[in-house]
C-alpha cells in the first residue's frame, strides 16, 4: 500500500500528471476515487477509473505475492525445484552416445544452443530432435509438438520424411520386441502423418519477422499448448549483415533470449537457437572469450 | 515485411502520427525498440504496449505452416522439385537433382569446368518436361565474359541430337537463354534485385551467376580497413534476394564460386568486427609460395557465404583428363564423390567406383591445387 506511484505501469504522461499533482503512494491514489482523481489532474472520469483500476490489479498481485500465493510466483525452495528437475522427461534421440552426453536427451525447460561450421548438420539435428520430440511417453519421450522457426531456408520436408519414417520403424521394433499393450496402442496415433502435422514451420526472412513470431509465440503456445520444442533455425544468419548498429543487434538478441527463456519457463518446452560459428583456428586465435557477443553460446532450454 | 509501414498494421491514424514524429514509420522500428521506450513514445500504458506490440507483430509475422501441408504441396506436384542434371549417379545421391527453391554452389579451382556445367544445366532447364527438364527461360549473369553460345549449341546438339534434330528448335533454346554481361558488384546487385519481374514476365525457370567471386574479389580486398564488413553485407544481402527468389518462384539458382588457400599460421586481420575473421582464408597471395604445406585451400567468399548456399559442389582435378565431383553440402546428400570427364556433350560421369569415406573427408579439408595443371 506504500508502493510508489513511479513504479505502477501507468502511461508516462499520466505518471507525470500525478507527481506533479503531488501524489507519491498507492494508498493515497485509492483514497480519492475516480471523481476526485479526475477533478484534481484534470482527467475525465473514465481515464481516472481506468487508472485505479490499473493500480488495484498491481495492488492485488503485490499482495498475492507477499501472502505466498501461488500461479505467477516464481519463487519456491531448491528442493522443490529438485523434484520438478527430476520428473521432467528428456526429448531421447534415440541415439544413446548423445543422449548420453546430453544426461538424458535435450532438456525441457532450458534453451540449448547449437553451433556448427557451414554443412556439418545442424539443421539435420533440429529436425531429428522436431520428430523426437513427438515420441510416445511409453517408448521413453515426452509426446510433444514442434514449433520450427526457419531463418535460412535450409528445412527439407523430404528430409523430414526420411527422419520420420525411420522414427516409426524404430518404434516398431521396439514394440514387437516388447509386445506390450500400450506400446502397441501408442503406435497407432504415431504415423508419419501425425508427425507431420504436428510440425509448425514458419519461415522468417530477416530479423523483423523473427521477432515479431517470438512476440506472438506465447500467444501461440497458448492455443497449441501441446508444443514442447521450439527450434530456432540460424538465430544469427538474420543479424549477420546489414546492420551497422552493433548495440542495437546486441540488444534485440538479449531481447530475443529473454522472450525464449519466458517462452521455456512458462509453458514447459525446450527451445534450440542455432548458430553459425567459427571454424576452429578463428576461436584459438581469439583473446580469450572476448568474440563477437552474438556468438557466445546460449543455452536455453524450455521446460 | 520488414518495410511494412506502420499505417498498413492498422494500427490508429493518430498513433501513426504520434509515432512518426518520432521517426518510427516501419513495422521494423517498432519492433526494435524495447517495452519502455514504446511506453514513452505511444504515451500508452504497459499492458497497452503490450497488445500493440503483438498487433504490429502479427502484422509481421510469417505464416504457419505444418510440414504435413508443405509435403502435400510438393507430392502434388513432384516432378518441378528438382532440375535433373542427367548425371544419373548424381541425381540419385541428390535424390533427383539441383533443387528447387534453394542456392547451389558450385566451387573449384580455375578450369576445372564450373562454366561448362552451367552452360549443360541451362541447356537442361529448357527442355520440356517430359524429359526432364523445366521448360522455361534461363537467365545467366556472367561476370567474367566466359559464356559461349557456340558451346551452348554444341553441347545441345551433342548430348540430346534426337530432340535438337533441326536448327529451329536449337534457335529456340537459345532464345530462351537470357545472357547479362555484369562486371562490378554494384551492377550485379542491382541486377539481381530486377529479377523478380523478369522472372515473371520470361517465365524463367533457372537463374544462374558465374561466377560471384570473380566479381566480389576484384573490388574487395579483405586486407584493407572495413572491406571485409562491406563485403560480408553485399554478399549476405545478394544471397537472401536470391533465396527470396528461389524460394517464391520454386526455381533453382545456381552459383559458382572460386577457391582460395587459407595459411594456418593465419594472418590477424585487422577488420571491423562485425564478423571477426569472418573469412580467414583471404591470403591468395600465397598461392604459388612455399608455403603450401602448411595451409589448405577452401572455398572463398568466407563462412558467412557457406552458411547461405544450401548445397556445394566441389570439383577438382583428380587424373587428367578425369575430374572429380564432390557433394561437400547437402540437406538430403550424404557426402559422395563421382569421376567425370569434359567432352563434347558437357560433363560426362566416369563409371569408376566411389572413393571411400575417409577418402572423401581428407579430399575436402585439402583440396590441393595441382602442380601439373
Amino acid at each position: 500500500m506504500q508502493r510508489d506511484l513511479g513504479s505502477l505501469p501507468l502511461a508516462p504522461a499520466l505518471r507525470a500528471r500525478l507527481v506533479a499533482a503531488g501524489f507519491q503512494t498507492v494508498q493515497e491514489l485509492l483514497e480519492t476515487g475516480p471523481c476526485g482523481l479526475s477533478k484534481e489532474i484534470g482527467i475525465s472520469k473514465e481515464e481516472a477509473l481506468e487508472a485505479l483500476q490499473v493500480v488495484r490489479q498491481e495492488c492485488h498481485g503485490d499482495a498475492a505475492r507477499t501472502a505466498g500465493g501461488s500461479g505467477a510466483t516464481r519463487k519456491c525452495t531448491a528442493l522443490e525445484l529438485l523434484e520438478e528437475e527430476q520428473a521432467q522427461g528428456f526429448i531421447i534421440t534415440f541415439c544413446s552416445a548423445l543422449d548420453n552426453i546430453l544426461g538424458g536427451g535435450v532438456q525441457l525447460t532450458k534453451i540449448t544452443e547449437i553451433c556448427g561450421a557451414p554443412g556439418v548438420g545442424k539443421t539435420q539435428l533440429c529436425m531429428q530432435l522436431a520428430v523426437d520430440v513427438q515420441i510416445p511417453e511409453c517408448f521413453g519421450g515426452v509426446a510433444g509438438e514442434a514449433v520450427f522457426i526457419d531463418t535460412e531456408g535450409s528445412f527439407m520436408v523430404d528430409r523430414v520424411v526420411d527422419i520420420a519414417t525411420a522414427c516409426v520403424q524404430h518404434c516398431q521394433l521396439i514394440a514387437e520386441a516388447h509386445q506390450e499393450e500400450d506400446n502397441l496402442k501408442a503406435l497407432e496415433t504415431f504415423s508419419l502423418e501425425s508427425i507431420l502435422s504436428h510440425i509448425y514451420y514458419f519461415r522468417c526472412r530477416d530479423y523483423t519477422e523473427l521477432l515479431a513470431q517470438v512476440y506472438l509465440l506465447p500467444d501461440f503456445l497458448s492455443e497449441h499448448s501441446k508444443v514442447r520444442l521450439v527450434v530456432v533455425d540460424g538465430i544469427a544468419f538474420p543479424f549477420r549483415h546489414d546492420f551497422e548498429d552493433l548495440s542495437l543487434r546486441t540488444r534485440l538478441l538479449n531481447g530475443l533470449a529473454q522472450q525464449l527463456i519466458i517462452v521455456a519457463n512458462d509453458h514447459k518446452s525446450a527451445s534450440h537457437g542455432f548458430r553459425d560459428v567459427q571454424p576452429p583456428a578463428v576461436t584459438q586465435n581469439a583473446e580469450g572469450t572476448e568474440m563477437n557477443p552474438r556468438k557466445r553460446p546460449r543455452r536455453e532450454e524450455e521446460k | 515485411m520488414a518495410a511494412k509501414k506502420l499505417r498498413r498494421a492498422r494500427l490508429s491514424q493518430e498513433l501513426c502520427e504520434r509515432l512518426s514524429r518520432h521517426q518510427i514509420i516501419t513495422c521494423q522500428d517498432f519492433l526494435c525498440l524495447s517495452l519502455l521506450e514504446l511506453m514513452k513514445v505511444t504515451g500508452q500504458s504497459y499492458h497497452d504496449v503490450q497488445k500493440l506490440l503483438c498487433k504490429v507483430s502479427r502484422a509481421c509475422a510469417p505464416k504457419m505452416q505444418t510440414a504435413y501441408e508443405m509435403k502435400l504441396r510438393k507430392s502434388v506436384n513432384p516432378s518441378s522439385a528438382f532440375l535433373s542434371t542427367t548425371l544419373h549417379s548424381l541425381d540419385k545421391v541428390l535424390h533427383g537433382g539441383v533443387p528447387c527453391g534453394s542456392l547451389t554452389e558450385i566451387t573449384s579451382p580455375p578450369g576445372c569446368g564450373k562454366t561448362q556445367f552451367c552452360i549443360m544445366v541451362s541447356v537442361l532447364a529448357t527442355l520440356p518436361v517430359s524429359m526432364g527438364g523445366l521448360d522455361g527461360a534461363v537467365i545467366y549473369i556472367d561476370t567474367e565474359s566466359a559464356f559461349s553460345a557456340e558451346r551452348l549449341i554444341e553441347i545441345a546438339g551433342n548430348r540430346f541430337p534426337t530432340y535438337f534434330d533441326s536448327d529451329e528448335k536449337l534457335y529456340c533454346m537459345t532464345r530462351s537463354v537470357h545472357l547479362y554481361r555484369e562486371l562490378t558488384c554494384d551492377s550485379v546487385l542491382k541486377r539481381i534485385m530486377s529479377l523478380e519481374e523478369e522472372i515473371i514476365s520470361k517465365k524463367v525457370k533457372l537463374i544462374i551467376i558465374d561466377s560471384v567471386a570473380s566479381v566480389v574479389r576484384k573490388e574487395f580486398d579483405t586486407q584493407l580497413q572495413g572491406n571485409l564488413a562491406e563485403r560480408s553485407n553485399f554478399l549476405a544481402r545478394g544471397a537472401s534476394v536470391l533465396k527470396y527468389l528461389a524460394e517464391e518462384f520454386s526455381i533453382p539458382v545456381i552459383l559458382t564460386n572460386q577457391i582460395t588457400t587459407s595459411l594456418s599460421n593465419g594472418l590477424v586481420i585487422q577488420a571491423d568486427l562485425v564478423s571477426p575473421a569472418d573469412d580467414l582464408s583471404l591470403s591468395e597471395g600465397a598461392s604459388g609460395s612455399g608455403k603450401r604445406e602448411s595451409g589448405c585451400v577452401t572455398a572463398a567468399l568466407g563462412n558467412t557465404w557457406s552458411h547461405s548456399v544450401n548445397t556445394r559442389l566441389i570439383l577438382q582435378y583428380h587424373d587428367l583428363p578425369t575430374r572429380q565431383l564432390l557433394v561437400a553440402k547437402s540437406p538430403v546428400a550424404p557426402f559422395s564423390a563421382f569421376f567425370y570427364t569434359i567432352e563434347k556433350s558437357g560433363l560426362v560421369l566416369q563409371a569408376l567406383l566411389p572413393l571411400q569415406l575417409s577418402g572423401l573427408v581428407s579430399s575436402l579439408q585439402s583440396l590441393q591445387p595441382s602442380n601439373t595443371e
